[in-house]
This record gives structure tokens, sequence and C-alpha cells, in this order.
């Protein structure tokens, strides 16, 4: 029993990594653009759909299709800033719900007629570790390092460029970053972009250990959307630990229960985090 | 330089400008002044771009810049400083400089990271900051905050500065420094101010002009002497009997 708690433990922070790159791109977008992107687990399914597309219809190597999939994803997140960001930047904020939310309806419904209902994936098999009682798979572990070091690359980038430094500045003040000469447009399309390319991460990482169908971005958005909001809406730092947090616990409880359960508590923990503090574990009081 | 022409500004049915005309000279240091709610700061945002006028525009170097954005304004050469000084709290005091070097009039985007924060350094030094450029500006007194806002604007190399209270909440001896960095502003920098301003004793030693707006109203254009003898200034400032 100790092992396998032990075992869910790790899991839960091997997940928690993934968990906190998907929510790291929902949280910046939010803090920069001040929107809430809706479909963003759509775009991970999006994502997963093109890096499959490329491999299998096109024969590019996994690594070059997925490289791929990261891209269009990025160019992708430009399509909505121009489309539909853009034209209601000042529009009520229901509006703006509204129609990323009506997104999570066209993408399901395009990626249907595209891709069909089946469940698609590529088939690769990645071996389990061993470390005396526990064993860990492969594919989990790789795509924890990986969601990490891509956490520590958008660091560096938001801490040592000058792009990063204009970002961080809109984020704080929109107003302020205007009159220093910054176009905040140029700034919500390199965000959007950096938005678009990290679902294609992710769904890069996804693609050893889930199989892909239209639905497969809902569960996604709802985990990103509960894990930003738990650690204070906007702040990075926040979604990163209550990613691990959020991990962790739907993982024990997984085991000890059942992964319904461990869904439940999650959403029980998040209604209970917005009774008790609304604005969540870092975020700043309203 | 600077052509403000029948700029009005209405806000629902409250007339915040109401047909201000004039002329900003190149090199000139222009007090902009008036009671409470007189239109000073709105005429600021219209020149700044963050508010549009109603009727009339703003002509800079003899195109019309009323309408652009904020951002496309700075590039043009126009900068100002906030009332309330609000620094980017999560960017460092040398960062927070840098972002004008980097984004502001002709932006240096090419060159290195040390070139850029050399840039912002000599900007602090030349506002008399002497604080750790790496720190960040949450402790500031408010007398290095209005210093930073400066610098920030500054560092922009903004042709015209629109200083905006510059001198509030700052003590004796910090409104001597201040004042005394604006004049070096005007002169090593070759910047043209408009300045508004509260404190006026200070204000009328230093400008060679002042412009006076009394309920969105221009009623006094002149040197300091006759606009501080002027009977409509007196009447709109102590309130006419």
């Amino acid at each position: 029993m100790l092992e396998q708690l032990l075992m869910a433990f790790i899991n839960g922070i091997l997940l928690g990594g993934v968990l906190a790159l998907l929510a790291f791109g929902l949280n910046l977008i939010f803090g920069v653009v001040k929107i809430i992107h809706m479909a963003y687990g759509q775009f991970v399914m999006l994502g997963f759909y093109f890096i499959y597309y490329f491999y299998t219809a096109w024969h590019l190597p996994l690594l070059v299709a997925m490289a791929g999939g990261i891209i269009v994803m990025g160019l992708l997140g430009m399509l909505v800033q121009l489309l539909i960001i853009n034209p209601l930047l000042d529009a009520p904020r229901l509006n703006q719900l509204l129609a990323l939310a009506s997104l999570i309806i066209v993408l399901e419904n395009l990626a249907q007629v595209v891709w069909g209902a089946d469940y698609r994936g590529i088939p690769i098999s990645m071996p389990i570790i061993q470390f005396g009682d526990i064993f860990i798979r492969s594919s989990y572990l790789l795509a924890f390092l990986g969601a990490i070091a891509t956490l520590g690359i958008l660091y560096l980038f938001l801490h040592k460029t000058y792009f990063g430094l204009a970002i961080r500045s809109v984020a704080q003040d929109v107003e302020m970053a205007r009159g220093m000469g910054i176009n905040p447009k140029v700034i919500y399309y390199i965000t959007l972009a950096a938005g678009g390319a990290l679902t294609g991460v992710v769904a890069a990482f996804f693609i050893p250990i889930y199989t892909v169908h239209p639905h497969f971005g809902a569960s996604f958005t709802l985990m990103a959307f509960v894990i930003v909001v738990f650690g204070g809406m906007g702040n990075l730092l926040g979604g990163f630990i209550s990613a691990f947090i959020i991990g962790v616990v739907t993982s024990i409880t997984a085991v000890l229960a059942s992964t319904e359960v461990a869904d439940i508590l999650a959403l029980v923990m998040f209604i209970l985090m917005m009774m008790v503090r609304p604005q969540g574990i870092l975020g700043a009081k309203a | 330089m600077l052509n403000i022409e029948n700029i009005s500004k209405s806000f629902g049915g409250v007339m915040a400008l109401h047909d201000v005309s004039f002329k900003i000279e190149e090199g000139s240091f222009v007090g902009l002044i008036g009671p409470n709610g007189s239109g000073k700061t709105t005429m600021f945002n219209v020149i700044s771009g963050a508010l549009k006028p109603t009727h009339g525009q703003v002509a800079y170097e003899g195109k019309t810049i009323s309408g652009q954005t904020p951002n496309a304004i700075c590039h043009a050469g126009i900068a100002r400083t906030f009332q309330i000084p609000q620094p980017i709290k999560s960017l460092t005091v040398a960062e927070n400089v840098m972002l004008g070097v980097l984004f502001g009039r002709g932006g240096k985007r090419k060159y290195q990271e040390d070139r850029i924060k050399n840039d912002a350094i000599k900007m602090l030094d030349f506002v008399g900051l002497s604080l750790d450029p790496d720190s960040y500006p949450e402790k500031m007194t408010a007398g290095d905050l209005r210093k930073l806002e400066l610098a920030r604007a500054l560092a922009t190399q903004p042709k015209i500065l629109l200083a905006d209270e510059v001198l509030s909440g700052l003590n004796k001896d910090e409104l001597k420094e201040a004042s005394e960095i604006l004049i070096k502003t005007r002169d090593e920098l070759g910047v043209t101010i408009i300045w508004v301003e509260h404190i006026m004793h200070v204000l009328m030693k230093l400008v060679e002009r002042v412009i006076v707006l009394n309920h969105g109203l221009l009623i006094a254009d002149g040197d300091p002497d006759s606009v501080s003898n002027d009977k409509q200034v007196v009447e709109a400032y102590l309130g006419v009997e």
C-alpha cells in the first residue's frame, strides 16, 4: 500500500509538470490579454491531430511532425487573436467569454468532420522504469522533464528578452506600456502565438501517453481553468504550485478511491477555494 | 512645434475642454495651470493620445497626431509622466527605464542588454536616482518614485515632455532637486517641456510662459508676471465674490 501511495505521489508530480505547462499558457494569455481562452484544451486536441496527421499522412519523422504541430498551433493562436479576440478587445467580458466558448464547439466539430470520431494515436512503446518496488512510465517522466524544461525556456523568454520585458509590462499596466512606446496589439499576437505553440508542445508530450478523439480537449480545458483559478488568475507562480497540488491530490485519490472520485475532489477543492479565498493561492485581492 | 487647435473634449454632457487653442515653440518651458478639474490632465491625455478630442486637432511638427495611439505618439517624440507614479512593480528599476530605451522613439532593439541597461542607468544618473538599478520599485520614497517616473519618460528620447505634477508629495530639498532636473532636461537634453503643477511658487519661478485653464476654457496665456496679475486668473483661484 505504501509503495502504491508513493507511486501515486510520484505520478502526481509527473502529471503536475504537464498540467503546469498547460496552465501556464492559459495564465499567460489571461495575464497579458486579460481574456480567458476557453478553448485551450481543444487547442491541445487540435495539436495532437496535426502531429498525428503530419506523421501518418505525410510520413514525416515523428520529431518533425511534432515541430510542425507546434508551429501550426502557434499560427492558429495568432489567428484566434486576429479573428476573435481583436474585434472583442473592448467588448463586455461576457461577450469575449461566449465567443471563445463557442470556439470549443467549432473546433470539436471541425475535428470530427476532418478526422472522424474514432480514437487515433501513434503507437509508441516506451519502457517502464523500475526503482526497487516503484515503477515509473518513462513516457510520463519524459513529459514531466520536457514540461519543466519548456517552463524554464519560457521563464528565460519572459525575463531575458526584450519581448519578454514588454510582455511583462503589458501584463501589469497596458496604459503605461503604451506610454513607453509599446504596441499592445503586437504583444497580444506574440502572447497568443506562444500560448498556441505551448498547446502543441503539450500535445507532443501526450502522444506516447494518450489517444485522441474530438472531445479529448474538454477535460484539459476544465483542468487548466481549475488550476489557473486555484493558483490565482494571471499569477504564473500560483498556477505552477496549484498544478502540482491538483496533480498529486487527484493521483493519490485515484489510487485510494477511483479516477471519478479524484475528478470530483479536484472540483470540490476548487469550489472550497472560491468560497474561502476567491483570489486563489497567490492571486491579488480584487 | 506643437499646435493645439480648437480642442474640445466632453465626457457625456460635461465639457472638460472647450475650444482650447495654443502653440508651443520648440525649446520652450511652459506651465499649464488651473484649479482642480480645469482640464489640465485631460489636455495631457488628448496630446498623448490616451483620449481622442471631441472636436479640434493636435498638430505636431506639421502633422496631425490626434487620433493616433499613445505608442505611436511616443514614437513620434512626446512622452509624459503620470500624476501618480506607476512604475511596473514586477520589473526592476533599470528594467522600467529600459522599456523606454527599447521601445520609445527610435527603439534600440538591436543592441545588447548591456548597452540598453547602460543607457537606462545613464538616465537614472541624469535624474539623480542613486538606488540599486536591480532593485524593485516597491519600497521607494515619493521623491525617488518621481525621479524614476521622469527617467522612464526621458528614456523614450522625447522632443516634448508632458510633466504632470512632478513636485507633489516632495519635501523642500526634493522640490529644489526636482526643479533642477527639469531645467537640466530642457537645457542639456533640449527637451521642450509642458508642465502641469499645483505648487505655484516653484512653477512661476521656472517657466517662461504660463497657460491657465479654468472649467475647460483657456483664460490666460502669457509670462508668469502678467498672468499672476490677471484679474480672471486671480478670480479663478480665489473665487468671485
